[in-house]
């Protein structure tokens, strides 16, 4: 029977690999592979190479000393994830499988304990990924040559770690059936572990003497009181078998990693003994997961992602909306519904009333503190300067999310402006909010440049004027871009219909992500040259203060003469748009 | 009223519809049948303004879809198999940004009517995700239905409806047809539009077989019995094989 679930497996493998490199016959696949590949090459695969070729670099040799702080280390971090394992979760015991499988196999003359194969024998694959993927990370395959090593302890502690979690979920189920509930098992769990927390406080107390404020002065002291405090007493009972998991993947050579590897291997076999005999019910929940990550698939592949995210409640809507009026408003009122209460006008207000207050105290009370205003002010600015590039990735309440709905939004008696701009609106006022805030924060706090000099008021209001007289322009031209490549390239931006992954996707991405600056810094070309003129003939005629904002707004005449005609140009997309002869992955 | 005079549309090279012309009229629900990859769906589409089409004119109501789109989709409701819903807004939501689309000044009153027609009214605060397949879809009607279409579309209505639904949905078909309201109906369920269709239009790979009345297409698809029913029209107008398995 276990044959025929590996056929399933392989078949899935091979066929999905096989439908990836049909489809580099197209140009949009080609290409990004090429660059999720390049990508791939630069960031992990060049280090292996070079370190071959050249043999320059020079393995990085840990101290023993060094090795058991990170195995104790290692230990404790696992430790901590066996903990969470027993202490979190409150569901029965469920083997997460597609629904799919569920209705292949869960009806099939297949035993529980071949299931509990079948999904070992699954999770290896993703191990195996995770594995190879740590082991670039962590080492890039590069100097040293023990990538073997870190490979293998990496598939030992994940192996272990994974088993323990299956056969944990078993067990309390088991206890659950038992009349153990949830609360009485956290406790028990708790109990222990403030049982073992307390023997271990008393035996380092009476056995390690206490640390002088000296010893805490540098970082080698510190490590070797930890070292200490972990070697001895009850947490070396505590910790041992978590250190003999984690030991392989520090071993420095195969000698050392044989040796710790055995008593590691022996630990996962007793994981995999506890797992294969343990004769728990999980159908029933198995299905209800199913059916849970069935819908998060449903709802990731039609663009929402926030749906998937988290329970869907109701929200109460931002304002009263009227029958009658401009049809764009009725696309910010539904898309801030979406976007949450969070962003309700009662929350602006606070959020404003907050800033003017945080910043109006601080400001009086300036004296000696002024780093940590200016560190604030700084802060800000940061943040406002990021919320250009970063807002419109995290803000999708835009078509992005919507375009799966284009059959509604096309009966709609709209034309395809009034449907873009509605759609582009709640981002933008999101975004436009936020850059507010910050700059409130940025004029009340950014006083003085760090080891510089003061920075006088009046230019702080001129340069906050400024940036926010030009903020919503620039929110809807950054905002414009991600939209329009939807409309351009449906297939490229994946905004539904099909599950896409790989380099090519990586690739295509990376591509997306360099034309959207691209296309960003030559939208703000116009704007900024008009900006610079009307800045300096301003300055000279009427001075600093007002220029600034003065040009500002030349600015964002522009940028919004820009936007109203990208607007009206992705309406005409929007019109033609057709969803169904788009082809897909 | 709904016009079509060479309706013809193309994937690429596909023709999924070649040449299609007919004409609905005010108070006939004429019913969309044929074998699946027919063209149904894809004319359904091209008339509700969702897929432009590659040639043909189209009017709806005496507005033609192509020059004023605008008109034509305000007499116009588009119902799909699968209701599209927005999973964040509630049931009362809906309707609530329903009307401010479709300028419907008096939607407290009218929705508050469909809701009760379509036995949703305690449902108003519920999220999709909180409705099963058929109140979603009731949504979805009660949606389209609120600025009072001249011409409604149905794209297989009776998907994930109960027995009672059926019922319900089958009898506001016939009420919206003697209140004047032109209606075509695509669906595979050949009972069904032989209960509430007036017209019959036949489709295969994309092109009209045959259409006119239920009584006229089956007169001349009924060489042998009289009392022939649709199903068997059918079969012998699209040359499909019935085989009994």
């Amino acid at each position: 029977m276990i044959g025929a679930l590996i056929y399933v497996q392989w078949q899935s493998i091979k066929n999905r690999l096989w439908m990836r490199l049909r489809r580099l016959k197209k140009p949009k696949y080609l290409a990004g592979a090429v660059v999720g590949g390049a990508y791939f090459y630069f960031f992990f695969f060049r280090n292996l190479f070079a370190g071959r070729r050249r043999g320059t670099v020079a393995p990085e040799v840990l101290s023993p000393e060094s090795v058991l702080l990170f195995e104790l280390l290692g230990a404790l971090a696992l430790g901590a994830m066996v903990l969470a394992a027993w202490l979190f979760p409150h569901q029965r015991a469920a083997l997460a499988f597609t629904e799919a499988e569920i209705a292949f196999l869960f009806p099939a003359p297949v035993t529980r304990k071949t299931l509990i194969h079948f999904k070992l024998l699954r999770s290896q694959a993703a191990i195996l990924f995770t594995t190879l993927l740590l082991t670039f990370i962590t080492r890039r395959f590069g100097g040293g040559g023990t990538a073997w090593v870190h490979a293998a302890g990496w598939w030992v502690i994940l192996s272990t770690l994974n088993l323990h979690t299956l056969g944990a979920s078993f067990a309390r189920t088991r206890l659950l059936d038992h009349g153990m509930s949830n609360l009485r098992r956290r406790i028990l769990v708790l109990s222990a572990l403030a049982l073992l927390l307390a023997a271990t406080v008393l035996w380092v107390k009476r056995t390690i003497p206490p640390p002088e404020t000296a010893d805490l002065a540098g970082l080698d002291a510190i490590k070797y009181y930890v070292r200490r405090t972990l070697t001895s007493g009850p947490a070396v009972l505590v910790l041992y078998p978590f250190r003999l998991v984690v030991r392989p993947y520090l071993a420095t050579d195969g000698s050392s990693f044989l040796l710790a590897f055995g008593p590691a291997f022996a630990l996962l076999l007793l994981h995999y003994l506890w797992v294969a005999r343990s004769d728990v019910a999980f159908e029933e929940a198995s299905l209800a997961l199913a059916r849970k990550r069935a819908e998060m698939v449903a709802a990731v592949r039609a663009g929402s992602w926030h749906s998937a995210a988290k329970m869907k409640r109701r929200k109460r809507p931002p304002f009263g909306l009227r029958p009658t009026g401009t049809a764009a408003v009725a696309f910010l009122w539904k898309n801030l519904i979406s976007a949450g209460q969070g962003f309700s006008l009662r929350t602006w207000l606070f959020l404003g009333f907050f800033a003017v207050c945080i910043g109006g105290a601080v400001s009086v009370s300036q004296q000696g503190h002024g780093w940590l205003l200016s560190t604030v002010g700084i802060m800000s600015v940061i943040l406002g300067g990021y919320s250009l590039f970063l807002g419109p990735a995290f803000l999708r309440q835009d078509l992005r999310q919507d375009l799966v709905n284009a059959d509604i939004l096309k009966t709609y008696p709209l034309r395809g402006w009034q449907v873009v701009l509605g759609e582009l609106l709640t981002p933008a006022t999101i975004l436009t909010g936020v850059q507010w805030c910050l700059v409130l924060l940025s004029v009340t706090m950014f006083s003085r440049v760090p080891g510089g000099d003061a920075i006088p008021l009046a230019n702080r209001l001129s340069l906050g004027a400024g940036a926010a007289i030009i903020a919503p322009m620039l929110n809807l031209i950054s905002l414009v871009i991600p939209n329009a490549s939807v409309l351009l390239f449906p297939a490229w931006m994946q905004i539904g219909r099909e599950h896409v992954g790989g380099v090519e996707v990586i690739g295509q991405r990376l591509i997306f992500m360099v034309g959207s600056v691209l296309v960003f810094a030559f939208a703000l070309m116009p704007a900024a040259i008009l900006f610079g003129l009307v800045f300096f003939l301003a300055k000279l005629l009427v001075g600093m203060f007002v220029a600034v904002p003065l040009a500002a707004v030349a600015a964002a005449i522009v940028l919004a003469a820009e936007a109203a005609l990208a607007i009206w140009w992705m309406g005409r997309l929007f019109e033609r748009f057709d969803l169904s002869t788009e082809p897909t992955s | 009223m709904i016009e079509v005079e060479g309706l013809t549309k193309l994937y690429d090279e596909f023709p999924a519809v070649t040449d299609l012309s007919f004409t609905v009229r005010p108070g006939e629900v004429l019913g969309l049948v044929g074998p699946n990859g027919a063209g149904k769906t894809t004319t359904l589409r091209c008339l509700s303004g969702i897929i432009p089409p590659t040639r043909g004119t189209l009017r709806i109501a005496g507005e033609d879809l192509a020059r004023n789109p605008i008109g034509a989709k305000r007499q116009l409701a588009f119902f799909s198999d699968e209701p599209r819903l927005f999973d964040y807004l509630t049931v009362w939501q809906h309707l609530v940004f329903t009307a401010r689309i479709y300028q419907v000044a008096d939607y407290p009153e009218i929705g508050r009517r469909l809701l009760q027609e379509l036995e949703m009214d305690d449902k108003v605060d519920l999220l999709p995700g909180e409705l099963s397949r058929g109140m979603k879809q009731k949504l979805a009607i009660a949606c389209g239905l609120l600025h009072s279409p001249k011409v409604i579309f149905f794209d297989e209505p009776l998907t994930g409806l109960d027995p009672l639904g059926i019922r319900r949905m089958k009898d506001s078909i016939l009420k919206r047809a003697r209140e004047g309201t032109t209606l075509i109906i695509s669906s595979h369920l050949l009972h069904l539009l032989q209960e509430v269709c007036s017209h019959v239009l036949i489709l295969k790979s994309g092109r009209k077989v045959i259409d006119g009345t239920m009584e006229e297409i089956r007169q001349r698809f009924s060489e042998q019995s009289r009392d022939a029913n649709l199903e068997e029209v059918f079969f012998r107008a699209t040359g499909e094989a019935r085989e009994t398995p």
